[in-house]
């Protein structure tokens, strides 16, 4: 079945869009703007022989003129003083904990000359695992972003002096304590411990003061649930590696839900059908499309309003199987085909290790998940209360009370510490904080909710900061400085405890007098109270000493049990109270790039597309093709929404295969006012990007029903990278299913071999190449989830320029490794291979599209293949790229004249081409032309100029330094240790990389493998990547 | 304070000679002079010249070798013994202790004392003019001839020019006396040969231009490859008057004492200041300054802001000021290098690709390093694969090559034996250093 499998990019090349037939016939959008240009005064096109001469002349001249320089003088400045751990031209390792979210995640800096350039996961945290996602990836060009506050402010005006603002607002603080005014001090979720004690101490020096946390993407509903179901408002640890079965109702567990990079690293390995325990089985029921949803084997659209009433329709099939009460049915839920009944059959036979979660923010739903999973008995082996997540532990409730208690003004004084209501809980807080005697934000920039405030005493980034986490409890994490201070800020624990008085006195600095040679770490106040408060627990200086280099402290978790009191029968009622009619809804979710918005000046996470539409650089309302087609929408239009009371006109529209008939999405994090350059600024006249789906009710609910839509008068093109590299109908993605994969494990993957023409002398590397090293790569198409984290971290690595939103749209986009996505369709029992098929299908229920709603998906991460017989190398004029006696496709910029031949030669279309020099250029206003973001470029790896091709190097530089480690040390090649960038990223170890000469070597095991295939074989190009056929667990309970 | 620092010395000492050395029988010079760098008595001593501690040459004549081998030994030991030249000595040096070498076998001293004994004395030579100031006076010259010459050619013009207009208006006036003239050949037809002269004019231009175009073309071609960007005998002033000449040269400090990351890092790296204050804080040449600090000296102190007069513990200010070195290798983004590939790996020594840099007063760029540069020495230098595990798999396969093929072999060698260039192992593929 799967060998007559259509796959197909979008919607344009299914329909065979005229526009898209058009663009696919050119990889490249070659027009130039060149009438543009000669059409400014003086340039006419027209212009005649003699302005030819003239220009002709002047040009020759000036060139001739302006080669006429002097070789710059270089300088060279090395250390006053030599740290002694700093050897230049070699790269330090810190352990640290990730700050991007409030996740924490135990992270591994790459600090090159005292500045990071890169941050990847720690092997030895339990959160991570050694995997990190695109923000946390993408986290480290937020601490050169020129947008970051240089200097704290008061009432908007540039303070140099911490001492004088610190004065006024300890005196303000005071004085509204005595007067028995509240203090509210608003963070996201915090949990380190000694962050916690230093809010505390400043609590505890004004008595009304009073700590309230929230989440942006609220998780209020689970954690109330649980408050009323378990006694403790937290949310279980979830063990995803000892789950046979999930069910997610809506939650995008592996994108953005709870603790992604912890659950795609435990689901990565129960995805593997040889895994042990047997391979996983994920049930997904949503509105929209998630990431998440992509991957699962049974996805099964659903209006989320009904969410409730599905839920005891699942509660009751369990219930019946395990002999409980069942809850009385008011309304019967279910979905077509049987869909729960048959993953309560799943659950059933999985009793004790498998899982229910819900990604709503409603109360009652996560109640009904509680009574499912007790009654599963996961409680204990899946779901762990007792080392229970501290990742999230806003209140939603909490938060309103401080809204309430500043405009009755029983709230005097507010401080924001990693919050921004205003962007994310609505313009009634900008006229709130402005009631207030004093507002104090610690934003690193001065963002939306700082904008209004009266102090803004900017917080240090996370990678010049101290810090600890406790993320899950009795896990703990340390965090320290990898560079020092780049501006005049500082760290928002120091300042509270400033402002308490509780900070530690250094008293005259001990070290002043000894200059160059004093030891500024160690003089920091907040270095001394958190080695303090982790000193006074019993750590002594050794086991201090060792925490610091791991970068976690290991702990024991309480083991309090916590009893199940809830009860699900009596929530029948609340079951009872769903609307059947919602009218369309529209959905909520955090996007995998942006998230909630706080990076929503970081260029890396706006030009990672997103994993499921492939959309860069803007949100839209993802709309299913039956809505689609009933409003007469088609690609580039553009859609007005409203929601309660808020319209937006003209937002992009997009048709979402796979979106919920009846329903919409809208992606949260974006339109931000007071970004910066690149996320936008009103104030500063940046270019809002997208729209802030917050004010729709975003947030606080996945959620809102009665939404009007209606075509908008506008066209918008959106910045995909879907469609620009056409499939052609080609056999480039394989699957099974595991059935199949059981009887045979070549299933899926026995075409027959195709003839083999060439022209070239065969070459065989393995024989002829060096006797050293044999690069190859494999990647499983079932690890892999699509979430672009490789992405990022390849463009951190190698230098690979952001190119923006109108790029984009040229199709001129610069990532060396892209993660192609492929729908197709099934329906009830079979698969539509055919488009017409689909086009029956289209016209057989015209106005239901049942079948566009059902989609499967391929994620594919392609990148060079680094080919054998290289189709590049046969056609470059100037031999800029050729292959090593090590396999490996070189590419050598130096030489390239940007002919593009190669690029067009390449059947996997991986080539970049440098069309700008995107350094140094302001109309690339992406850090990388400021000296500042410059601090993040890789020293090893050369910036590329205009007019040269670029492509993956299968991190070549990483490869070489690998290679000359173990020769100084004398060692044989199979002991070299080489991790691409991509790979060291992969959350869910998709991705394989090493040397085929070592027969023992992972790599070497994975090309024997049978699911092994490469793309495009029959074309002979001998490539040096094996993918992993994709095996779906849909064998039926 | 100097003692301070020599037992750090004395520490590095030791871990560095912790390699077992092989027992010899007689005092080898070879051997000595291995010894002598690897124990770094360099820093101290010098053959000719007295530095921190004396001058070494003659020493064997002063002193009896069993005097020098408890001396050298242990010098606190032999004091304590109670021996007169050996107390003298250490008054003599202001009561600075010289490190203790107790992990020196007395034949490794012997060793030491031999390689003193024969080591050749220094050549005077006369400070290199550099090869840039001669060249440039040169071509000085040339522009000035050549400014001459297209002064001369414009006057030549012009007179001739002069003239013609002057005949023709006497022949207009009286054509019977200057038909004559008039008709003739002009000037540069006349000198050309008759064969030539005949020729159709366009074909004679175009023929003239090639002459003289191609000549010019040439050169350009020449020039814009090996000249234009190419900084060799590149020596700019730097901050400091550093000479290698006298701490490399004179003093025959082991390169890698300043450069410590030749061997781990692609950077050579410049010296932090307090690899230089490791000996400034002593070695201040006041007896050549009237007693204040040597002046390039002082500047290492205003860098850190260190005053050698003040309290210990003080010495050091708040104003350190960072030395601006002028960089002379220059290698383009697109190249990487390593150093210690080259060093540590190739084994190379320093001087192979920077010239003989122990005798540079001021340093200067002594290669071209361009790429034709490097791709030479990655075809002809060999590689030791015989003694570093990596290279088994390569040099088992150019043996048994060796064995097949004999001297049709690649990797024939010019002794017989098996010869591995960069250039087989990869060495001239492009990603090895453009990436």
């Amino acid at each position: 079945m799967s060998n007559n499998m259509k796959y197909w990019k979008g919607e344009e090349e299914l329909n065979r869009d005229a526009r898209f037939l058009a663009a696919q016939k050119n990889e490249f959008n070659e027009s130039l703007p060149l009438d543009e240009v000669l059409s400014e005064d003086g340039f006419e096109l027209n212009s005649n022989r003699r302005d030819f001469l003239k220009y002709f002349g002047f040009s020759v001249t000036a060139v001739t003129l302006a080669a006429c320089y002097k070789t710059n003088v270089r300088h060279a400045v090395p250390y006053l003083v030599k740290p002694e751990e700093v050897t230049p031209g070699v790269a330090n390792y810190y352990r640290s904990t990730c700050g991007a979210c409030s996740v924490g995640c135990g992270i591994e800096v790459k600090v090159r000359e005292g500045r990071p350039i890169k941050v990847d996961g720690s092997a030895d945290s339990p959160i991570s695992g050694g995997g990190l996602c695109a923000a946390g990836q993408a986290s480290i060009l937020s601490l050169y972003d020129t947008e970051r506050l240089a200097n704290p402010l008061h009432l908007g005006a540039e303070a140099k002096d911490w001492s004088e603002l610190d004065n006024g607002i300890k005196a303000k603080l005071a004085s509204i304590s005595q007067s028995g005014k509240g203090i509210a001090v608003v963070s996201g979720t915090v949990h380190g411990p000694t962050t916690l004690k230093a809010i505390s101490d400043f609590t505890a020096a004004y008595p009304t003061a009073k700590h309230v946390m929230y989440d942006a993407v609220s998780y209020s509903g689970m954690l109330d649930a649980n408050a009323a179901d378990f006694g403790t408002r937290a949310i279980p640890r979830y063990d995803f590696s000892k789950a046979n079965v999930i069910v997610s109702f809506a939650a995008d567990f592996l994108g953005t839900w709870v603790s992604p990079v912890e659950f795609s690293k435990a689901y990565g390995k129960k995805r593997r059908p040889d895994a042990e325990g047997g391979m996983n089985q994920h049930f997904q029921f949503e509105s929209a499309l998630s990431m998440t949803g992509t991957n699962a084997d049974h996805r099964f659209p659903m209006k989320m309003s009904q969410e409730r009433l599905y839920l005891s329709s699942l509660y009751n099939y369990l219930a019946q199987k395990a002999g409980a009460t069942q809850m009385p049915v008011v309304k019967q839920g279910e979905l077509a085909g049987n869909a729960l009944k048959s993953a309560a059959e799943a659950l059933w036979n999985a009793k004790g290790a498998s899982i229910v979660v819900s990604g709503s923010n409603d109360k009652v739903s996560q109640q009904l998940v509680n009574a499912i999973n007790v009654l599963l008995g996961n409680y204990g082996s899946t779901l762990h209360m007792d080392q229970h997540s501290k990742q999230h532990q806003g209140s939603d409730s909490e938060l309103a009370a401080v809204l309430k208690g500043l405009n009755d003004k029983s709230i005097a004084a507010v401080i924001f510490y990693g919050a921004n209501p205003v962007y994310n809980r609505g313009q009634e807080w900008q006229a709130a904080i402005a009631k207030a005697e004093l507002s104090v934000s610690f934003a690193a920039s001065k963002d939306e909710t700082a904008t209004v405030c009266q102090y803004v005493c900017p917080d240090s980034h996370y990678l010049e900061s101290w810090s600890d986490a406790e993320p899950q409890a009795g896990v703990y994490h340390l965090g320290q400085p990898t560079i020092t201070r780049v501006f005049n800020t500082r760290q928002a624990q120091l300042s509270l405890l400033t402002w308490s008085g509780a900070a530690p006195q250094i008293d005259a600095d001990p070290f002043a007098k000894k200059g160059i040679l004093s030891q500024k770490f160690e003089a920091d106040p907040y270095y001394i109270y958190l080695a303090n408060n982790w000193k006074s627990q019993g750590l002594n200086e050794a086991a201090w000493t060792k925490a610091l280099e791991m970068g976690v402290v290991s702990g024991t978790a309480s083991a309090a049990s916590m009893a199940y009191s809830g009860n699900a029968v009596a929530l029948a009622s609340e079951v009872a109270s769903v609307k059947a009619d919602n009218g369309i809804e529209l959905n909520f979710y955090a996007p995998v790039g942006v998230r909630d918005g706080a990076h929503g000046n970081n260029p890396w996470l706006h030009e990672m597309p997103d994993p499921v539409s492939k959309v860069s650089w803007d949100n839209y309302v993802a709309l299913p093709k039956s809505l689609a087609s009933e409003l007469g929408i088609k690609e580039r239009d553009t859609v007005n929404i409203k929601a309660g009371e808020l319209m937006y006109q003209n937002v992009p529209a997009l048709i979402q295969p796979g979106q919920a008939n009846g329903t919409l999405a809208m992606a949260l994090g974006y339109g931000r006012t007071a970004a910066g350059k690149v996320g936008g600024s009103v104030e500063k006249g940046f270019e809002t990007i997208g729209f802030n789906a917050f004010n729709l009710g975003g947030g606080t609910s996945t959620v809102v029903g009665n939404v009007e839509i209606t075509k908008g008068d506008a066209q918008y093109h959106l910045a995909q990278t879907q469609t620009h590299h056409s499939i052609e109908g080609r056999d480039i993605v394989r699957e099974t299913t595991l059935d199949a994969f059981k009887k045979n494990p070549k299933a899926g993957n026995d075409k027959a071999a195709t003839h083999v023409y060439t022209i070239w002398e065969k070459r065989d590397y393995r024989k002829d190449g060096s006797p050293n090293h044999l690069w190859g790569m494999a990647i499983d198409l079932n690890a892999c989830t699509g979430c672009g984290s490789c992405v990022v971290s390849c463009s951190i690595e190698n230098n690979v320029p952001v190119v923006g939103r109108d790029e984009i749209r040229l199709r001129r986009e610069m990532h060396w490794i892209r993660i192609d996505r492929y729908y197709s369709f099934v329906s009830e029992e079979s698969t539509m291979t055919r488009e017409a098929d689909i086009a029956t299908a289209d016209a057989a229920n015209k106005g239901e599209y049942s079948h566009w709603e059902n989609v499967q998906v391929i994620h594919q991460p392609m990148m060079c293949q680094h080919c054998a017989q290289a189709p590049c190398e046969t056609v470059c004029p100037v031999l800029a790229t050729t292959h090593s006696s090590e396999g490996l496709n070189q590419m050598t910029y130096n030489r390239c004249i940007g002919t593009k031949y190669c690029g067009n030669n390449c059947p996997y279309k991986v080539r970049r081409f440098n069309w700008f020099r995107y350094n140094d250029n302001d109309a690339f206003d992406f850090h990388f032309n400021n000296p500042l973001g410059k601090m993040v470029i890789n020293p090893d790896v050369t910036v590329r100029t205009r007019g040269v091709m670029e492509k993956c190097s299968f991190c070549v530089q990483r490869i070489q330094e690998g290679k000359l480690k173990a020769k100084r040390a004398g060692k044989s090649p199979n002991e070299v240790q080489v991790e691409t960038a991509c790979q060291r990223a992969c959350p869910s170890n998709a991705i394989v990389f090493g040397d085929l000469h070592n027969p023992e070597s992972e790599i070497s095991k994975l090309y024997r493998n049978e699911r092994g295939f490469r793309v495009l074989d029959e074309i002979n190009v001998q490539s040096s990547v094996t993918y992993m056929t994709k095996v779906r667990n849909t064998t039926k309970a | 304070m100097i003692i301070k620092h020599l037992k750090g010395w004395a520490l590095a000492a030791i871990l560095a000679v912790s390699a077992p050395v092989l027992a010899q029988d007689a005092p080898s010079a070879d051997e000595g002079k291995k010894l002598y760098e690897a124990n770094n008595c360099g820093s101290c001593h010098a053959l000719d010249k007295k530095v921190v501690g004396p001058a070494l040459r003659g020493v064997t004549d002063r002193r009896s070798e069993e005097w020098l081998i408890q001396w050298i030994r242990n010098n606190e030991k032999f004091r304590k013994s109670g021996d007169a030249d050996a107390n003298a000595l250490y008054e003599e040096y202001g009561g600075a202790a010289m490190n203790i070498f107790e992990n020196l076998s007395p034949l490794q001293v012997q060793h030491i004392l031999e390689y003193i004994k024969t080591a050749p004395a220094p050549v005077q030579e006369k400070a290199q003019t550099t090869g840039v100031t001669a060249e440039e006076d040169n071509s000085n010259s040339i522009y000035i001839l050549l400014i001459l010459v297209a002064v001369f050619a414009v006057v030549l013009l012009v007179l001739s020019k002069v003239k013609n207009t002057l005949l023709r208006v006497a022949a207009e006036q009286d054509p019977e006396t200057y038909a004559e003239q008039m008709n003739k050949l002009p000037l540069w037809k006349r000198l050309l040969p008759k064969k030539l002269a005949n020729m159709n004019t366009t074909v004679l231009s175009l023929f003239i231009t090639l002459i003289i175009g191609l000549p010019m073309a040439g050169y350009g071609y020449k020039f814009s490859i090996s000249e234009v960007g190419v900084q060799k005998g590149y020596a700019p002033e730097q901050p400091i008057a550093f000479s290698h000449k006298l701490h490399a040269g004179d003093l025959q400090l082991n390169c890698r004492y300043c450069h410590s990351t030749v061997e781990e890092s692609k950077s050579a790296s410049i010296p932090a200041l307090n690899t230089c204050m490791n000996c400034h804080k002593g070695v201040q040449l006041t007896e050549k300054y009237n007693g204040n600090v040597s002046p390039e000296i002082q500047k290492i102190y205003d860098a850190l802001d260190y005053d050698p007069e003040a309290k210990p513990g003080e010495e050091f200010g708040d104003n350190p000021k960072p030395i601006r070195w002028v960089r002379i290798h220059n290698l383009p983004d697109h190249a990487y290098f390593n150093h210690s590939q080259h060093v540590k790996v190739g084994k190379l020594e320093c001087q192979t690709c920077h010239g003989p840099i122990e005798r540079m007063e001021k340093v200067q760029q002594w290669n071209t390093l361009q790429m034709g540069w490097c791709i030479d020495c990655h075809r002809n230098a060999g590689i030791d694969a015989a003694n570093n595990n990596y290279y088994a798999a390569l040099h088992a396969k150019a043996a048994s090559d060796l064995e097949n093929n004999g001297n049709n072999s690649q990797y024939f060698g010019p002794d017989g034996k098996v010869r591995i260039t960069p250039a087989m192992n990869g060495g001239l593929e492009c990603a090895k250093c453009h990436y």
